[in-house]
């Protein structure tokens, strides 16, 4: 079968690329084999078909354009960007994008209060548009409809991701700054875990840094290129004094406790004051109002401080001191793990240190059988093996 | 009867766990012992997170002062044991092959880098003579 011609609907853009695998297949001549069950190697129509989608849509795919995400939904079925202008050409994009990058600089120096509070998205594109309107081929910024990876679901949305250089300044806002992890979180952003999350992760790159381990830097470029992100605005910089800082995700969303799953119906006078600490009694005995459950109720208290009408020295003043508390009690469970550690007397040997810890034979009572004694226990059947003992780790040390 | 300081292993097949204990010495391993002194695990735990370069690390909790008291009065450390107390300063190291050696390691580099060797034969160093006449004792 000679080489197949592709067909004409192709953009000139992807007639340059080279063909994602050679097109001969020798087929055979017969239908069918008489002496073997293996069925024949025909081209089938699927076959053909999928051929077709490797050479247009699925030959854009595998060169992802630069600045942009790399989603099958972006595409229409001939391989075509669908959010490009009629006129856009894929390469004359690359090679104009440095160009671009310094127009959307300068562009975005002079316009940066417009930027509304509510329009995130808008925000993190804002560069792109800034430089759109100067450069007739750049791509528009990306749609909702853009960031569909699974194009028969429509209602998965691909979310962006943290940047490096976010994740870098949150590294070092907590770990260099010293600021807290709620603070940090309200700061940039992002959610308490997520900024816990990436401060241990950091942490251990740093570690692997140190020990000169290689990391896999060209891949995680190469997906952070395809995957929307969220950039970090740098507020030291002169450009970026009247932006806001991009809010990465809610951060102060009431996590669903697995008591308040079931629906209640509670008969309550009504001359009754049924507050929400009540309503968190009434599911179960030890929750506590949804109040005390957000992740940052400094918050609220802040905005109750303001609503009192308390002026901003005092309100100042009142943070401060709550800053200041948090402050000590961390310095209090500093020290204390601190003091652990000098307690232990640690003999280095060849391999490894020999720890020693001090501990009192008294610990076991005075009939030999609490609980705290120093040692495996006598007498003592293990419970390893009964019903309902967990074994999977709960909680990791970092 | 003669009172030991010992190892009993606990633990499970492939994670064995020691009571450092106080025993008579003709009774039963895991028989209940006088006294538990402690515990020693000997499967090292990974460094301790935050420590860029630390090492592995073998657990051991040891009651330091009633342990003292037994040896004071005259419980005898079984091998194993006398290396744990020895290295808490609680009896002297029975076995210093690895410091002899390098004892003698270190002396032979130092003669044959500081003295010349025409002066050799008439004077040697102390330190060199004795560590010379350690290996062959």
């Amino acid at each position: 079968m000679p080489p197949r011609l592709r067909p004409s609907t192709l953009s000139s853009a992807i007639s340059t690329c080279p063909p994602v695998r050679p097109q001969c297949i020798s087929q055979s001549p017969r239908i069918s084999r008489e002496f073997s069950q293996t069925s024949c190697q025909r081209i089938t129509k699927r076959r053909r078909l999928f051929y077709e989608w490797l050479n247009t849509t699925g030959a854009s795919l595998k060169e992802p354009i630069p600045g942009s995400t790399n989603y099958l939904g972006a595409y229409d079925r001939y391989g075509n960007l669908i959010r490009a202008a009629p006129g856009w050409q894929r390469n004359k994009a690359e090679n104009t994008k440095k160009d671009s990058e310094k127009g959307a600089e300068q562009a975005t120096q002079p316009g940066g209060q417009e930027v509304e509070d509510d329009l995130e998205m808008s925000a993190r594109r804002d560069e792109q548009k800034k430089g759109n309107a100067k450069q007739e081929n750049q791509l528009p910024p990306e749609t909702a409809e853009d960031l569909r990876p699974f194009p028969m679901n429509h209602h998965f949305r691909s979310q962006p991701v943290l940047s490096e250089d976010l994740r870098e300044a949150i590294y070092q806002r907590v770990k260099r700054d010293g600021a807290t992890v709620a603070l940090a979180s309200v700061e940039f952003g992002v959610s308490n875990e997520r900024v816990g999350a990436v401060v241990r992760l950091k942490q251990l790159e740093k570690e692997w840094i140190a020990q000169g381990k290689r990391l896999a830097i060209p891949y995680s470029k190469a997906v952070l290129d395809m995957v929307p992100t969220t950039p970090y605005v740098d507020p030291t910089k002169a450009k970026n004094k009247y932006i806001r800082p991009i809010t990465h995700e809610a951060i102060n969303d009431l996590i669903v406790h697995p008591a308040t799953r079931q629906q209640l119906f509670v008969p309550v006078a009504e001359s009754r004051h049924f507050t929400r600490v009540d309503a968190g009694k009434a599911f179960d005995n030890n929750l506590l109002p949804a109040d005390d459950r957000i992740p940052h109720p400094e918050l609220v208290l802040a905005e109750r401080e303001s609503a009192m009408g308390l002026s901003f020295e005092e309100r100042k003043a009142l943070a401060l001191e709550r800053m200041e508390q948090e402050e000590e009690k961390r310095r209090r469970k500093q020290d204390k793990e601190q003091a652990y550690l000098r307690s232990l007397k640690t003999v280095p040997k060849r391999r490894w240190d020999f720890v020693f810890k001090d501990v009192s034979v008294d610990s076991v009572g005075i009939d030999g059988r609490d609980h705290r004694g120093v040692g495996w226990r006598y007498g003592m059947p293990h419970e390893d093996r009964k019903r309902g003992q967990v074994k999977i780790p709960t909680k990791v040390d970092a | 009867m003669v009172v030991r300081i010992r190892l009993a292993r606990f633990g499970k097949k492939h994670a064995p766990f020691y009571n450092i204990v106080v025993a008579h010495a003709r009774t039963a391993r895991n028989s209940r012992p006088l006294e538990v002194l402690g515990t020693y695990n000997p499967l090292p735990q990974p460094p301790r997170p935050g420590d860029t370069h630390g090492r592995p690390w073998k657990d051991i909790k040891l009651d330091l002062s009633r342990t003292r008291y037994w040896v004071g009065v005259g419980a005898q450390p079984s091998d194993t044991a006398w290396r744990l107390l020895a290295m808490v300063g609680i009896l002297e190291p029975k076995f210093r092959v690895g410091e002899v050696l390098g004892q003698v390691v270190r002396a032979d580099s130092a003669a044959k880098s500081l003295i010349p060797p025409a002066t050799a034969a008439g004077g040697e160093s102390g330190g060199a003579g004795e560590t010379k006449g350690a290996v062959e004792a």
